[in-house]
């Protein structure tokens, strides 16, 4: 056995687990969806079940446009954790007025510049422990 | 309110050591017994112990009783663990400061601890993105460097900052770190060498990081009676505040380089103390990234906003400058062994108040500041003064 056994690194993220599976589902569809609160209607990033503005815990499935622009962004080269490997572009991305934090898959650190356009590239990570699919809302220059 | 001071402070070595959790517990704990002699530990009343993963780095909950027990303190009003991520150490100050305030307690012990170094280091970095929301950020391998990364592209696009007055936050702190012997790195550093080393995450270079470190702190709080019994020259805390502009990145300011919340607390910490940033002679922030303490003289009103890069290097954040700033050489010099980081601040002050601390001395120091976060959004400012105000 190796010394450290490395805790999931990963959401779960099934109709078992969260009640964000919708986000999840509508990711492995191509599909970037958030929160809307059906008490005030505030649109939230990340989505939320509990709305911290009017206090409601309804809400509504809302899709984005899944394309967006750069708002900051950096370049990780080394000193990322067990299992992630450099060069990581890490990137805040405007998308509808909402900031969503993710990384850029793919991209050559030096084609990427504030106000770069972006569009949601899901990205496919390890199975959850019981063997279902699991995504992340990744990023890719468009 | 009661008036609070601290009576004394001591600090284990801090590095990649080879000791346990408990080993550190005991080196802090031996070294602020020992700079008290009136005080034993039967006498301490209460413990607060910051830390913040022993369940990932030693197996272990239950902090606060672990200690209390290896030190042979028996907590008669007080014994908690306090868990604010890099701010934990001084966020047990508070609660120990409030209690004593109260009239709850006369004396309290808080010490910070942390054992982050494994045997294999890719697992001490994989700890540190507890740190960090695990659904929206972590998941995608986010830890503490891109984050302040994304501050320090912000304020050189927007105030012309370089990389040369980053490094010279960088020179400054590894030379700081030079006088102390507890700290993590004793060479110092040369302009060229923070310049020259290699890219964790652009801008920010590996000696304007701190490192992934090992270490212990601990503090004695008194109420005012107490403290005049216990030592001529207690250290009284004038001032306390904390502030949070958010969580995730995507609730902070737009702005990265923009932290309204440091402002928020150290306002708030200088009304309470009477005392405005001018009055502040020593003072330890928190460079977690070099990037960090340059925000910082200009969130503590130092300087003007976008005015920390020539004020680093222009060395008006040094001896000789206007404010001495992290004499004991701060995170990037000591290292951060996070829960042990707002004590091991509030034990340099401690020192430097009482005129004790030797070759790093700030001269005349009679108000000090420490200033403690948990990311860019989450602040944390304390006032000392020599004078009891």
């Amino acid at each position: 056995m190796t010394y450290f056994r490395a805790t999931d690194p990963f959401p779960l993220e099934s109709a078992d687990h969260t009640k964000l599976h919708e986000f999840y589902t509508r990711l492995a569809a191509g599909r970037l969806a958030t929160t809307r609160c059906a008490g005030c209607r505030r649109l939230a990033w990340p989505p939320r079940a509990f709305c911290g503005e009017c206090g409601a815990d309804r809400f509504d499935w809302v899709d984005l446009s899944g394309e967006g622009t750069v708002h900051a962004f950096t370049v990780q080269e080394t000193g990322l954790p067990a299992g992630f490997q450099g060069p990581r572009v890490f990137a805040i991305v405007k998308i509808d007025g909402l900031r969503v934090f993710s990384i850029l898959v793919d991209a050559d650190p030096a084609k990427v510049a504030i106000g770069s356009a972006v569009r949601l590239s899901p990205l496919r990570v390890a199975d959850d422990p019981g063997g279902s699919a699991r995504w992340l809302p990744a990023f890719r220059l468009a | 309110m009661r008036k609070v001071a601290l009576v004394g402070a001591g600090v284990s070595r801090f590095g990649v050591r080879k000791a346990s959790y408990r080993d550190l517990i005991w080196e802090a704990g031996k070294a602020c017994f020992d700079s008290v002699p009136a005080v034993k530990p039967k006498d301490v009343e209460g413990l607060v112990v910051g830390s913040v993963m022993p369940e990932r780095t030693a197996f272990q909950s239950h902090i606060s009783s672990l200690a209390a027990e290896a030190l042979g303190i028996r907590p008669s009003a007080l014994s908690a663990r306090t868990e604010h991520m890099c701010a934990s150490g001084t966020v047990g100050i508070r609660y120990a400061y409030a209690f004593i305030a109260a009239g709850l307690a006369d004396l309290v012990m808080v010490l910070g601890v942390e054992k982050l170094n494994q045997p294999a280091g890719e697992e001490a970095i994989l700890n540190m993105g507890t740190g960090v929301d695990r659904e929206w950020e972590a998941s995608f391998g986010l830890t503490a460097p891109p984050c302040f990364a994304l501050a320090a592209q912000r304020h050189m696009a927007q105030y012309g900052t370089t990389e040369e007055q980053l490094a010279r936050i960088g020179v400054k702190n590894h030379t700081h770190a030079s006088k102390n012997p507890n700290a993590h790195f004793q060479k110092g550093a040369t302009l060229a060498q923070v310049l020259g080393s290699r890219m964790i995450s652009s801008p920010l270079r590996l000696f304007m990081c701190s490192p992934i470190t090992d270490g212990a702190a601990a503090v004695l709080i008194a109420s005012e009676d107490r403290a005049r019994s216990l030592t001529d020259k207690p250290v009284w805390i004038r001032g306390t505040a904390q502030a949070l502009d958010g969580f995730q990145l995507t609730s902070l300011h737009e702005d990265y380089a923009h932290w309204p919340a440091l402002a928020r607390a150290a306002q708030s910490a200088y009304r309470m103390a009477g005392v405005t940033a001018r009055d502040v002679n020593v003072a330890e922030v928190h460079d977690c990234f070099a990037i960090a303490e340059l925000i910082a003289y200009e969130e503590l009103g130092f300087c003007g906003k976008g005015e920390g890069g020539p004020f680093a290097a222009q060395g008006r954040s040094d001896y000789g400058g206007d404010v001495v700033v992290n004499p004991r050489g701060g995170l990037i010099g000591c290292g951060h062994p996070l829960g042990a980081t707002g004590v091991a601040q509030a034990a340099e002050v401690y020192a430097q108040l009482r005129g004790e601390a030797g070759a790093r001395q700030a001269p005349d120091a009679a108000i000090g500041l420490t200033h403690n976060n948990s990311g860019m959004g989450e602040h944390v400012v304390m006032i000392y003064g020599r004078d009891a105000g």
